[in-house]
C-alpha cells in the first residue's frame, strides 16, 4: 500500500517535470517553468486524495494514520483522556463481571447429563400454616419410584452433617445421606473410585463415606490412595469409596453417606416430611404427566385413620432450585450496570462534543481540502474506539480482580459461583460491548463534527465554530438522559436499602442484643449414646450458665432466621389425617426462652422438674392451631415428637424461621427427651459479648478437649448473615448508583461550564446593561437545571414502571415508595444544582469589560 | 468560451465522465501513452479551449484501470524519468464505443431543440 503511494507521487513528479522541461525546451527560464507546470497542473495533495479516494483499498493504512493522529489528540488532552479511560473501565468492567455471574449462574446450563429433566420433588400442604412447598418423606418415594412410569429414577436424601478429624483440625462439614442411585440420576461420576452400592442402604452394613473433590484436595492434599483408606467420620472409621468431582456442587455437600432408612421411618405416609427428593424424568415424560401420576400415587395412601390428607406432589426444575433464589436480583443487577455504562456513554458524548466543538476549523480546512465526511466522521470514531478499547482492557482486568475477591469470600451466598470465570465467551462479550461503547459514543460528536459547512468556519474572526442552539438543546438533551438514568438507579439503591432496613428491623420475636451463639456438634464415637450426649449438654450448660458476664444461658437445635427444619405433625389424640398439623419442632435447653427474651405468654417454659415427664412448649400459632378459639390449654394433651404424648406446660410468643416470612408454629421439645447430637448454645451477657467468648471457649473445651469449635459469633451477626444475598445486591446497586451520579453530575458540570464559556459576550452585555449578580446567578442556574428537572421526572416515571419488576425483592416497601423517591429527587436537585452552580458563580463573577474584551 | 474547471465535489462526477471519455478515445488515436501525454492531447484537441487541472486526471485513470478499461505498466519516458504508460484494452474499446454512440445521440437531440430555439429567433 505505501509502495503505490509512492509510486503515485513519482508519477505525479514525472509528470510535472515533463510539462516543466517542454516549458524549459520552448525558452521559458526554468524556475518559471516550473513554476508554471506546478500551477498548471493543480494540487497535488488534492489529486493524490482524490487518487485515494478513488482507491479506496488501504484501509489499513487509513485507520493506520487515523490512529495516530487519534493518540496525539489524546496525549494533548490527558485530562480529558484520564476520565474517559477510567469512566469506560468502570462502565464495561462491571458489565464485564455482571455478565459473568449471569452467564454462568443463569444461563449456563447445569453442568450434570441432561439437565433439563432433573426435578426437586416437594410436597404441597394446602392446610399448612404458613408454608407452601416443603420436603418428601420416605415412604413417598418409594411409592413414587415403584408406580410413576414418568419417573426414571428417583432418589431421596437427607442432610446430616459430619465431623472429620483426619487431615486437620477437626471440623464440621455438610453432608447428606443419599442413595446408591444419587449420582446416576445426575449422571455424575466419581471423580474417583465408585458410588454406593445398593447393599451399603441396608441396615448394619458396613460404614462407608464418599468425599467431595474440595475436602479431599483440602484436607488430604489430593492423595489417590485415599480411596479405600479408612477415616474417622463423626468418630467411626469409615471407608473412604469415591471421590465426588468438583463440580457437582448442586447439594451444596461435602460428605456423603448412604442412606439407611428404618422400617419405621418408610411406613410413616404422613410425617416426617424431612427429606429432599430428586427425580429424572423420561424422555417423553413431561413435568404435567409426572405431577399427576404422583398425585394418584399420593391419593391412593391414605393415613392410618382412614381418611385422606390433602398432599399434592411439586416438581421444582433443578436449576431453579439451585439458582431460583438469585435470579431477579441478578437481572436486576445486569440492568443496573447496563444503565451506568449507559450513562458512561452519554457522559463521554457530551465531552466529545465539545472537543470537536472547538475544533470545527480544523472540520472545515479539511473539508475544504477534499477530506470526504466518511473520512471524516472514521477519525473522530477512530479516537473513540480508541479510548473505548483502552477503558475496556482496563475494565476486564479490573473484573477479573472483582471476580476472583467474590469467589474467595463466600459472605455473598451466590449460588454456582465456583462456576464462574472470566471464560472466553465473556471475553467475547466485553470485546463487543468495548466496540459498541466505541461507537455508541462517537457517532453523536463525528456525525456533528462534520455538518458544519466550511465556508462559515473559515469566515474571518470567529476563533470558534458557533454550533447554534441546535448545539445546545442536544446537550441538555443528553444530560437529561443522564439525569434520568441515574435518577432510576438512585430510587432502585433506595428502594432496596429501605427493605434491607425493615427487613432487619423487623419484630423477629428474640431480642438479638448481646448474645453470643456457637454451634457445638458431638462426634460419634465417644457420644454413641443418648445418655453421654444428654450429659454433656448438661453439664455444658451448667458450666456456661455461671460464667462471669453471663445473665442466661440455653441451646436450640436450629437458631432462628436459618431457615425452618424439622417438620413434623402435631395434633390431637385420635384425630384424623387433616387434622395433624405439619409445624417446625425444635429441642431446647430450659435456658433457651430466657436467652433470647422470647416472651412466655401462658404457663411456664420446662425445668429441670420436668425430666421424666414427657412435655412439650407450643408457640401461639401451635396452639391455635391444636385448639382454636380457646384461652387457657396449659396442661393439655397432645401428640407430638415423632407421634408421642405430650404435655403441654406453657405458650410462646412466635419467633421468625426466617426474617422475610411470617414464623411458622413452632413446639418446642426439652433436649433431654431425646438428646440431639448438635445444638447451638446461646448466652445472654450483661457485658460487651466479645469479653466472654474467650471464656465460652474454655468452658467449652474444658468439657470436651477434642470438640471442634467453629467461629463464636454474635446473634445479630448471624441474622445480618441472613440475608447475605440481599447485603450483596444492595452494596452493588447502591455502588453503581453513586458511580451513575457522580458521571451525571460531571456531565452537568461540563455542559454548564461549555454554554457559560460560550456565552461570555451575553453575560458581558447584561452585566453592562445593569443585570445583578445574582440576577445572572439565577438566570444560569434556571436555564442549567432545567435539563435536570425534565430528566428526574422522565426517570422517575421510568423507576415506577419498572419498579413492578423488582417487587420480589423488596420487603415491606412499595415500589412508588414516596419517601424513597422524594429523597432521590432531593439529592439530585442538590447535586444538579450544585454542579451548575461552580461554573456559574465563575462566570457571574467576571469583570464586564474583560468578558467583552474577549472577542 | 473558457471552461474553467476546479475541484468542485458537486459536479465532479459528470466531469469525471466525460474526462474518462476524452481519455480512452486519446488512448484509442494515439496508443500507449503517459499520463502527461494524454493530459497534453487532450488539451491540443481542444485547441487549448479546455484547461484541465492535470492532477484530476490521476484519479479517472485509476477508475479506468479497476474497470479494466485500461491496463498500465512502467516504462522510461522521453527525459528519462520512470513513468507509467498506459494503453486501451479490448473492454475498454467496447466501453468507448459504447459511449460515444451514447454521446451522439444526446448531442443530437439536444441539437435539435437549440435549432429549434434558433428558427424562432
Amino acid at each position: 500500500m505505501r509502495g503505490s503511494d509512492g509510486e503515485l507521487a513519482e508519477e505525479l513528479e514525472s509528470h510535472i517535470s515533463l510539462m516543466a522541461e517542454e516549458s524549459i525546451g520552448h525558452g521559458v527560464p526554468p524556475e518559471k517553468a516550473w513554476r508554471e507546470a506546478r500551477l498548471r497542473f493543480g494540487s497535488v495533495d488534492a489529486a493524490t486524495e482524490s487518487y485515494r479516494d478513488q482507491r479506496k483499498l488501504p484501509l489499513l493504512e487509513t485507520v493506520l494514520s487515523d490512529l495516530r493522529f487519534a493518540s496525539r489528540g489524546i496525549r494533548r488532552n490527558p485530562g480529558f483522556a484520564t476520565v474517559a479511560v477510567l469512566s469506560l473501565a468502570i462502565g464495561i468492567g462491571a458489565n464485564t463481571a455482571i455478565f459473568s455471574l449471569v452467564h454462568s449462574v443463569l444461563l449456563q446450563p447445569l453442568a450434570f447429563s441432561d439437565p433439563s429433566r432433573v426435578y426437586g420433588a416437594r410436597s404441597l400442604l394446602p392446610q399448612s400454616f404458613g408454608q407452601n412447598a416443603i420436603g418428601v418423606n420416605p415412604m413417598q418415594a418409594r411409592e413414587w419410584a415403584k408406580h410413576c412410569p414418568s419417573l426414571e429414577q428417583v432418589a431421596l436424601t437427607r442432610g446430616r452433617g459430619a465431623q472429620i478429624a483426619a487431615g486437620g483440625e477437626p471440623a464440621a462439614f455438610r453432608g447428606a445421606d443419599v442413595p446408591h442411585n444419587l449420582f446416576s440420576l445426575f449422571g455424575v461420576s466419581p471423580l474417583l473410585g465408585r458410588a454406593f452400592l445398593i447393599e451399603e442402604e441396608e441396615e448394619g452394613h458396613g460404614r462407608v463415606v464418599m468425599l467431595s473433590e474440595s475436602v479431599w484436595r483440602s484436607r488430604f492434599s489430593a492423595d489417590p490412595s485415599l480411596v479405600g483408606q479408612s477415616i474417622l467420620v463423626d468418630g467411626e472409621n469409615h471407608v473412604v469409596v469415591g471421590i465426588v468431582p468438583a463440580w457437582f456442587r448442586a447439594l451444596g455437600r461435602d460428605v456423603y453417606r448412604p442412606l439407611v432408612l428404618r422400617k419405621d421411618e418408610i411406613g410413616r405416609m404422613n410425617g416426617n416430611f424431612n427429606y429432599s427428593a430428586y427425580v429424572r424424568l423420561r424422555q417423553a415424560a413431561t413435568p404435567a404427566s409426572a405431577i399427576a401420576e404422583m398425585n394418584v400415587v399420593l391419593a391412593r395412601h391414605s393415613g392410618p385413620a382412614g381418611t385422606r390428607m390433602e398432599v399434592k406432589a411439586a416438581l421444582i426444575p433443578m436449576h431453579e432450585l439451585v439458582t431460583g433464589r438469585a435470579r431477579s436480583g441478578l437481572w436486576m443487577l445486569a440492568a443496573a450496570v447496563g444503565a451506568v455504562l449507559l450513562i458512561v456513554c452519554v457522559n463521554l458524548a457530551n465531552l466529545m462534543l465539545s472537543r470537536t466543538a472547538s475544533r470545527g476549523r480544523e472540520a472545515a480546512i479539511r473539508s475544504a481540502l477534499g477530506a470526504s465526511r466518511g473520512r471524516q466522521m472514521g477519525q473522530i470514531l477512530t479516537e473513540s474506539l480508541l479510548l473505548s478499547f483502552s477503558g475496556g482492557f482496563l475494565g476486564v482486568v479490573l473484573a477479573g480482580w472483582t471476580l476472583q475477591f467474590l469467589a474467595a469470600t463466600s459472605s455473598f451466598d451466590i449460588p454456582r459461583l465456583e462456576e464462574v470465570r472470566l471464560d472466553n465467551f465473556v471475553l467475547g462479550f466485553a470485546f463487543v460491548l468495548t466496540v459498541v461503547t466505541g461507537l455508541l459514543f462517537g457517532a453523536l460528536p463525528a456525525w456533528r463534527f462534520t455538518r458544519t459547512q466550511p465556508q462559515e468556519a473559515l469566515r474571518a474572526g470567529s476563533h470558534t465554530v458557533t454550533e447554534g442552539r441546535g448545539g445546545l438543546r442536544l446537550r441538555s438533551a443528553l444530560i437529561s438522559v443522564e439525569v434520568g438514568l441515574s435518577a432510576a438507579l438512585l430510587i432502585v439503591a433506595g428502594l432496596l436499602t429501605s427493605s434491607l432496613t425493615h427487613l432487619l428491623d423487623v419484630d423477629k420475636g428474640f431480642s438479638s442484643d448481646g448474645v453470643l451463639t456457637v454451634d457445638v456438634g458431638l462426634a460419634g464415637g465417644r457420644y454413641a449414646e443418648a445418655s453421654s450426649k444428654e450429659r454433656f449438654f448438661d453439664r455444658l450448660l451448667s458450666a456456661v450458665s455461671v460464667l462471669p458476664g453471663v445473665s442466661a444461658a440455653g441451646a436450640i437445635t436450629q437458631l432462628p432466621t436459618l431457615g425452618e427444619s424439622w417438620n413434623d405433625p402435631i395434633y390431637l389424640e385420635g384425630a384424623p389425617s387433616e387434622k395433624k398439623h405439619p409445624v417446625n419442632n425444635r429441642y431446647t435447653s430450659p435456658g433457651y426462652f430466657r436467652a433470647m427474651s422470647i416472651p412466655v405468654l401462658s404457663g411456664r417454659v420446662f425445668g429441670e422438674s420436668d425430666r421424666g415427664r414427657s412435655v412439650a412448649v407450643l408457640s401461639e400459632k401451635a396452639a391455635k392451631l391444636l385448639w382454636p378459639g380457646e384461652p387457657n390449654v396449659v396442661g393439655r394433651m397432645f401428640m407430638g415428637e415423632d407421634d408421642k404424648l405430650k404435655t403441654l406446660v406453657g405458650v410462646v410468643a412466635e419467633v421468625r424461621a426466617t426474617l422475610p416470612s411470617d414464623a411458622p408454629a413452632t413446639a418446642y421439645y426439652p433436649y433431654w427427651q431425646r438428646p440431639p447430637g448438635g445444638m447451638s448454645l446461646v448466652v445472654r451477657t450483661t457485658v460487651d459479648p466479645r469479653s466472654v467468648s474467650g471464656a465460652l471457649r474454655t468452658a467449652l473445651r474444658g468439657e470436651d478437649a477434642q470438640l471442634p469449635i467453629p467461629a463464636i459469633r454474635t446473634m445479630s451477626e448471624v441474622v445480618v448473615g441472613s440475608v447475605a444475598q440481599r447485603r450483596f445486591q444492595r452494596g452493588l446497586m447502591l455502588a453503581f448508583a453513586i458511580c451513575g451520579l457522580l458521571v451525571a453530575s460531571l456531565g452537568i458540570y461540563g455542559v454548564v461550564s461549555y454554554s457559560v464559556a460560550r456565552r461570555r459576550n451575553e453575560i458581558g452585555i447584561r452585566m453592562a446593561l445593569g443585570s445583578s449578580r445574582s440576577q445572572l446567578l439565577g438566570l444560569l442556574l434556571r436555564q442549567g437545571m432545567a435539563p435536570v428537572v425534565f430528566g428526574l421526572g422522565v426517570g422517575v416515571a421510568v423507576a415506577l414502571l419498572l419498579g413492578q419488576g423488582i417487587r420480589g425483592l423488596l420487603f415491606e416497601v412499595q415500589p412508588a415508595d414516596p419517601l424513597t423517591i422524594a429523597g432521590v429527587s432531593a439529592v439530585l436537585l442538590v447535586v444538579g444544582a450544585l454542579a451548575c452552580l461552580v461554573p456559574a458563580r465563575r462566570a457571574a463573577g467576571s469583570d464586564a469589560i474583560a468578558a467583552l474584551r474577549l472577542e | 468560451m473558457l471552461i474553467w474547471v476546479t475541484h468542485m465535489r458537486s459536479k465532479a462526477e459528470i466531469w469525471q465522465g466525460t474526462l474518462a471519455l476524452m481519455v480512452l478515445k486519446t488512448l484509442n488515436s494515439m496508443g500507449t501513452q503517459h499520463g502527461y501525454g494524454i493530459a497534453r492531447r487532450i488539451e491540443q484537441t481542444s485547441d487549448d479551449l479546455l484547461a484541465i487541472n492535470h492532477g484530476t486526471l490521476y484519479p479517472v485513470l485509476l477508475k479506468l484501470e479497476q474497470e479494466g478499461a485500461i491496463a498500465s505498466e512502467w516504462g522510461v519516458s522521453e527525459n528519462n524519468r520512470r513513468a507509467k504508460f498506459y494503453r486501451i484494452t479490448p473492454a475498454g474499446r467496447r466501453q468507448l464505443s459504447a459511449e460515444v454512440t451514447q454521446w451522439a445521440q444526446a448531442t443530437e437531440i439536444v441539437g435539435r431543440f437549440v435549432a429549434l430555439k434558433g428558427q424562432k429567433a
